[in-house]
């Protein structure tokens, strides 16, 4: 059973066709990269599942439920949709942790909200704000920021910055982890702590899907690749099939321009 | 501002007319009825007042004492309603009048053209003068019309002593908002003299007041004090027939003698 | 100067009760403003095209002409135009269609500094919360409030030190706030008659409260500044 299947995905802007007809499929524990030039349409794909646009047609199951279905996508409520996109988890290229909030805060928050909401909230308020919390600090020791967990967003350095939001995300376990260019706001020297918990996280068998221009550590770190061009999926395969030998000629092109070591 | 004030209401009643259709027939209800049972339909007569001694002001308690007052609250009594003192911005009179938030002015108003025009007015129970202010110091040089003509004047605008010195063609004065204003200008020395009304002149310059180094000199006609209603108000006829009685039981007179403005009392026949 | 000692306490008295009148209408003005000028603000950002549209034909006029013929128009047009005079000419009815005017007044410009508050969170703030499952509720006031408010609060306390002085002209239909308190001296009240400096005095009214008004907000300020 896949984890998560993508069929026949299309979005148009205006007049200009971003995504035609993706379909794709990933199974637990895959690290998906989508490898392609600005523009391709691979952060508009990511936005799709994470719900933040809606697709024109093609449907998304998750774990065999159907999430998404162009088809009767105006029906849902706001509800069902909050529920369907609690399957994934979404770290952005520009962080959007929220400023007021302390970096064990931010990591907290949305599961607060969630579990206040539960009926069962009431009775064991005290036993679930602790588990909450402890799992939140496990989660920031995980991320290496034990020390940092009274710091506000503007006192962390931005790849610190990057590390609490894949806590925040991680905190609801999501059934995917998805990653929108997670180090290009980020200087040359501070990639490199982002780059090395995520692949920790490759390594504990998360399923993570990954739009990132870093070629050589989506060569480590991936299960498979699809590389993207004007809103198609032009190749897709292991790491060695697409990045070591691509057989189209675009591939190609996009892996010459960017100089891989 | 009153011209430009009543376009834009004109225009906003357009809109409002078309707006509420409904309450259009509020105000044909309300034609229909004459102004005397308007005030005994709301039970009360609301007299709208500036602070104003002797004729209306606070006393100790700060109830509302003077001549205009006594004798609006005894009118009111003859109508059989309660009396409501309203201090209002007095260049607003006439708004006030029209809106129905007060339903008479009555505050030592001199009966001028305008003001006749514009109200239902009754007939004058109190002469008054306008006089010229001048510094005391320098009074003796003014003391003849012809003599203050080259003085900078500060009169209050639209007052009947603005109209003076129209009459007299002193067209360069400087208008400015009240009464009090036009003596405070002459105070601070920037302007040379004011015009208000002689009744208010005595109880507001010379010895024992705040402007104590100002005086009054030459007066420049005599007027006349009246009550104002609402345009074709019936209340105005009530009134002329209150004060005739009030003046054959000598509660005109007497009432007069209390706040000391017997001397400019109206003889009613 | 005796003169003045000697009026002093008949003076204070007066201008202590225009000054809570002052203050009244200031509060219910701030009341009354702050949750209409939100409604203003979703309004002209409204998606809803009439509704937005509306919103702004409000504003515009409420921005464009004079709070005084503002205060004129709300206060005589019902009697005058409509023939039923619902304020009525007391001072409650003066005090009602002044603070109804200086509301509908400021909740327009306060809706102007809620638009640029909302909009300069930016729009990652909104999708982070959605993607964490939060409601549109939660993510306002949990996530966007706060930098909002820290966004207008420089410009807010210059509107609120505004409206503090405005509220003098609220006397164009008789309120008798304090400068209307101060300027019966000059013509006579209370058996004092030509007397200028009370009117001068309320300055002093002005000046402590507005003070006291400066140093809550900084306050405020301060506090907010523990994020940026």
């Amino acid at each position: 059973m896949s984890i998560l299947t993508v069929s026949n995905i299309s979005k148009k802007f205006e007049h200009t066709e971003v995504l035609k007809e993706i379909s794709f499929k990933m199974e637990r524990g895959d690290v998906l990269s989508i490898l392609g030039s600005s523009g391709s349409g691979k952060t508009t794909l990511l936005r799709i599942l994470n719900f933040l646009e809606t697709a024109d047609t093609g449907s998304i199951t998750v774990n065999d439920e159907v999430t998404f279905d162009a088809s009767n996508a105006g029906t849902k409520s706001e509800a069902e949709i909050r529920k369907n996109r609690l399957h994934f988890g979404m770290v952005f290229q520009s962080f959007n942790l929220f400023p007021q909030y302390t970096a064990l805060q931010n990591v907290m928050l949305a599961r607060e909200l969630l579990e206040k909401a539960k009926p069962e909230f009431k009775t064991d308020k005290k036993r679930i704000l602790e588990k909450i919390e402890t799992e939140a600090l496990e989660l920031l020791n995980q991320m290496g920021l034990s020390d940092r967990k009274g710091h506000y967003p503007h006192q962390l350095s931005g790849g610190q910055c990057q590390r609490v939001a894949i806590a925040r995300a991680l905190a609801l376990s999501p059934d995917i982890l998805c990653f929108d260019e997670p180090t290009s706001a980020l200087d040359p020297e501070l990639t490199g702590e982002v780059l090395r918990v995520m692949k920790e996280l490759a390594d504990k068998n998360t399923t993570m899907i990954i739009v990132t221009h870093e070629i050589p550590f989506a060569r480590d770190v991936s299960d498979r690749i699809l590389f993207m061009d004007g809103g198609v999926i032009v190749e897709e395969g292991s790491p060695s099939e697409v990045i070591e030998n691509p057989k189209e000629e675009r591939t190609k092109q996009f892996l010459s321009k960017s100089n891989i070591k | 501002m009153k011209k430009l004030l009543a376009f834009l209401l004109t225009g906003a009643m357009a809109l409002g007319l078309a707006a509420c259709g409904s309450s259009s027939k509020g105000s044909a209800d309300g034609s229909a009825q004459s102004d005397s049972e308007y005030v005994k339909a709301n039970g009360k007569l609301v007299v709208g007042i500036t602070d104003f001694a002797p004729m209306d002001y606070q006393g100790s308690d700060g109830e509302w004492i003077g001549f205009d007052a006594d004798m609006a609250r005894e009118f009111a009594k003859s109508l059989g309603v309660d009396v409501e003192f309203v201090e209002i911005e007095w260049d607003n009179k006439i708004l006030e009048l029209d809106g129905k938030t007060i339903d008479c002015v009555w505050n030592g108003m001199t009966l001028t053209d305008e003001v006749k025009s514009a109200m239902e007015t009754s007939v004058p129970y109190c002469n008054n003068a306008q006089v010229v202010i001048v510094k005391a110091d320098a009074a003796g040089n003014y003391s003849t019309v012809d003599s203050i003509k080259s003085l900078r004047f500060a009169v209050e605008a639209g007052s009947a002593g603005e109209e003076q010195l129209k009459e007299l063609g002193i067209t360069d004065y400087t208008a400015v908002t009240s009464q009090a204003n036009a003596l405070m200008e002459v105070e601070a020395g920037t302007s040379d003299a004011a015009v208000i009304d002689s009744l208010m002149a005595a109880a507001m310059v010379g010895e024992g007041t705040g402007y104590a180094d100002l005086t009054y000199t030459v007066a420049l006609n005599s007027e006349e004090y009246g009550v104002g209603f609402r345009k074709g108000s019936d209340l105005a006829g009530l009134l002329n027939d209150f004060f005739k009685k009030a003046a054959k039981d000598a509660f005109l007179e007497e009432t007069a003698k209390k706040y000391g403005v017997q001397a400019a009392l109206v003889e009613f026949k | 100067m005796k003169l003045i000692i000697s009026q002093m306490p008949v003076v204070l008295e007066s201008l202590n009760i225009g000054f809570l009148q002052t203050l009244k209408l200031f509060f219910v003005t701030l009341l009354g403003g702050f949750p209409l000028g939100l409604v203003m603000a979703f309004g002209s950002m409204s998606k809803f095209k009439p509704l937005s549209a509306i919103t702004k034909l409000v504003i515009w006029f409420f921005r464009g002409t004079p709070l005084m013929i503002q205060l004129l128009i709300i206060y005589y047009f019902p009697g005058l135009v409509l023939g039923n005079p619902v304020w009525g000419g007391g001072e409650a009815g003066r005090f009602a269609a002044a603070s109804l005017s200086f509301i509908l007044n400021y909740s327009c410009y306060f809706s102007e500094i809620y638009r640029g508050g909302i909009q300069s969170v930016p729009i990652g703030q909104e999708e982070a919360g959605l993607v964490l499952g939060m409601t549109k509720g939660q993510i306002f006031f949990k996530v966007k409030l706060l930098q909002m408010i820290k966004h207008i609060v420089p410009p807010m306390s210059n509107e609120i030190i505004t409206l503090v002085k405005d509220t003098s002209l609220a006397r164009i239909i008789a309120l008798q706030e304090i400068i209307w308190a101060g300027q019966s001296f000059m013509k006579g009240s209370k058996g004092i008659s030509g007397a200028i400096w009370p009117m001068f005095f309320t300055a002093f009214y002005y000046l402590i409260f507005n003070g006291i008004m400066t140093v809550i907000l900084s306050k405020l300020e301060k506090k907010l500044e523990f994020f940026r």
